[in-house]
């Protein structure tokens, strides 16, 4: 499965490629959801779709060069009882996690999912959700 | 009612000078019935109609076809439902009643009440609303009925508490003022913040489009001349057969934005097909899902079923601007709507529908379903709708006031380079607590409050350019004050200077104008 992990960054850190030396040393795709980074340092959410041990080490190497990292323990729900397919959330996705299938189903697709919540207040009959664990 | 028969005849005689020439096809309703009852009528969906009138021709899709079904599903705000309680003992005239703390309108007589579909629960705020109450009316739950009453020699009770099901109620009837909206316009916002409309949640700066309707699927633009709808038509209402009682209102024939009103039997209806619906910053609506069939008489008739998402257009319009007449952008067709994508001011947007899709094809194939499985018949109508009925805005005694007509013109301003302690002086010796930065054009720039003036003495800074507010939030000289007072609200300001369509400074307005002129309204 993969796991979302966010980096921060201080105002420091941000000069040194760390993302890149990463991707090089260890040949895992890292794919990056969400990034928010200015002088004053950031945060960026990687996605990343390999075994356990990989990740636990990828973030490893994170935390050795001074970025503090958090795996993300969120899930979002899209109670398919309640959902009729209307719609109002496809345009508001920011990362096309929600999109309308050919037959115009609603599909989630969590992976590409960053949590936003922005969908969340928008649908008309409170099928999507968002919890922490 | 003389009007209307005589908007009947004008029609039929607008239709005459074309049957003069004769149509080469001519069904009549019966004759279409009875091909139902023996099993062989030919029923096909708006959707497959497209195809069949583009590879064949209307004459030969009309000798071949003889009804095409039609479905929508989607966000009806004006409906509702007139539920009767029966009487209780002692008995009541209620006055005012509440079902699970929503109120209905009970100004009819001793126990009928109306529930609306946006009017909003007075505990739950935009959670729960009329629409709400219906859909639960519809799964059979359990309801909470309060009444109060000023009471009569005849009807001496004040007040009632009771819990009833739709099973406890003598009627429970959809009845809806204006259902199934022809076509309606898409929305896009051109504002720099997000709104919250009836048309969804839209972003900023042009970032996303909303529209509403089926399309092809369309029920009134399948037979926009409404040569077969009409009073007395059976249609499918929320998973029961229902009808069609009159014009909806607001009807705009002319502008291809027919409505209907609709009514039927709630006790009869199917909870998918009737949904309570939460509309962020806007309020509770009912989605109702709605399917005409329409009987393919003639070749006019074929041809009109036979439109396709691509021939039907609507106006992609401003939301951000919060007046009656909202700018248009450009037409979008159904087509393109449907893609997901639109082109809004250079950019390609995501497109959210806000009507279902897919339970309005669904709808469709129901209608179809239930005519070859003979349970629905097709009902001669008894009455034309309107086809030149034109939707007029309300009159208006006073015209709405606009910031120029509230304004002071007569402004203080500073410049950037100015100093701190010049400012703290206009401070002291005027009351007021907004200054407007220009620059040497007379160009607004920015804004300080008397608060920046004291945290930049406390800080030492000494010059405006360094603590000024860039962001300012402003109005146009022609915008109401209801939008403003809103922005008031909205972002916690207290003033708004208002400029030119060149950013140039012409005055500005405070809560203290508006308040001398809302302060007598209710929140």
């Amino acid at each position: 499965m993969t796991k979302k992990v966010l980096l921060k960054y201080s105002a420091e850190k941000t000069k040194e490629p760390i993302l890149a030396s990463i991707i090089k040393e260890t040949g895992t795709l890292l794919n990056i959801l969400h990034a928010e980074v200015s002088a004053e340092g950031g945060e960026i959410l990687l996605a990343i779709d390999a075994p356990d041990a990989e990740v636990n080490q990828i973030i490893k190497l994170f935390e050795q060069r001074g970025i503090e990292t958090k795996e993300l323990k969120r899930a979002i729900q899209l109670d398919e009882e309640k959902c009729f397919d209307c719609g109002a959330c496809i345009s508001l996705c920011p990362t096309g996690a929600l999109r309308l299938t050919d037959d115009y189903s609603v599909e989630l697709d969590e992976d590409k999912c960053i949590y936003c919540e922005i969908c969340v207040p928008s649908c008309p009959v409170r099928a999507l959700k968002i919890s922490k664990f | 009612m003389e009007k209307y028969k005589y908007q009947y005849l004008q029609h039929f005689f607008k239709f005459g000078g074309i049957e003069l020439t004769k149509t080469k096809v001519n069904k009549s309703i019966a004759e279409i019935n009875d091909r139902i009852k023996r099993g062989d009528a030919v029923v096909v969906t708006a959707e497959e109609m497209v195809e069949i009138v583009r590879e064949r021709g209307e004459v030969e899709a009309a000798k071949e076809v003889d009804i095409v079904t039609t479905g929508t599903f989607g966000a009806m705000c004006s409906s509702g439902a007139w539920l009767n309680f029966g009487h209780a003992d002692p008995p009541i005239k209620m006055q005012r009643v509440w079902l699970n703390d929503v109120e209905a309108y009970s100004g009819v007589a001793a126990v009928d009440a109306y529930i609306g579909a946006t009017q909003l629960s007075e505990t739950r705020d935009f959670e729960y609303g009329g629409g709400h109450v219906i859909e639960d009316l519809v799964r059979g739950k359990e309801i909470k009925v309060k009444a109060i009453a000023y009471g009569t020699d005849c009807y001496p009770r004040k007040e009632l508490e009771t819990i009833v099901t739709k099973d406890d109620l003598n009627q429970a009837v959809l009845c809806n003022p204006r259902s199934a909206y022809q076509r309606y316009v898409a929305a896009t916002n051109s504002r720099d913040e997000t709104i919250y409309t009836y048309m969804g949640t839209l972003l900023p700066n042009y970032s996303n489009v909303t529209y509403s309707g089926s399309g092809a699927l369309s029920p009134l633009h399948n037979d926009p001349n409404y040569e077969t709808i009409g009073v007395g038509t059976r249609i499918f209402l929320g998973g029961a057969q229902g009808y069609i009682f009159w014009e909806g209102t607001q009807h705009a024939p002319t502008k291809a934005m027919g409505t209907i009103m609709t009514i039927g039997n709630l006790k009869e209806m199917d909870a998918r097909y009737i949904r309570g619906a939460t509309i962020e910053g806007y309020g509770t609506s009912l989605y109702v899902g709605l399917g005409i069939p329409i009987p393919i008489i003639n070749e006019r008739v074929a041809k009109t079923t036979g439109i396709s998402d691509e021939e039907i257009r609507v106006d992609l319009t401003d939301y951000g601007v919060p007046r009656r007449e909202r700018p248009i952008l450009k037409e979008v067709t159904y087509a393109e709507l449907k893609s997901g994508r639109v082109e809004v001011e250079g950019k390609e947007v995501p497109v959210s529908p806000l009507s279902s899709l897919k339970q309005a094809r669904e709808i469709a194939g129901i209608l179809k379903n239930w005519i070859e499985d003979k349970k629905f018949f097709l009902a001669q109508t008894v009455e034309g709708l309107s086809t030149d009925q034109v939707f007029k805005p309300i009159k208006q005694i006073a015209a709405a006031p606009v910031a120029k007509d509230l304004m002071t013109r007569e402004v203080v301003t500073a410049r950037p380079s100015d100093s701190i302690t010049s400012a703290a002086k206009i401070f002291a010796k005027r009351n007021f607590d907004h200054l407007p930065i220009v620059d040497e054009k007379g160009k607004l720039v920015g804004i300080v409050t008397s608060w920046n003036i004291a945290v930049a003495v406390g800080t030492g800074k000494r010059k405006l350019s360094e603590i000024l507010t860039s962001k300012v939030i402003v109005a146009s000289e022609d915008e109401p004050i209801d939008a403003i007072a809103r922005k008031f609200e909205t972002h916690r300001i207290s003033g708004v200077p208002v400029v030119g369509t060149g950013g140039e400074l012409r005055g500005i307005l405070t809560s203290e104008d508006l308040s001398k002129l809302i302060g007598r309204r209710r929140r």
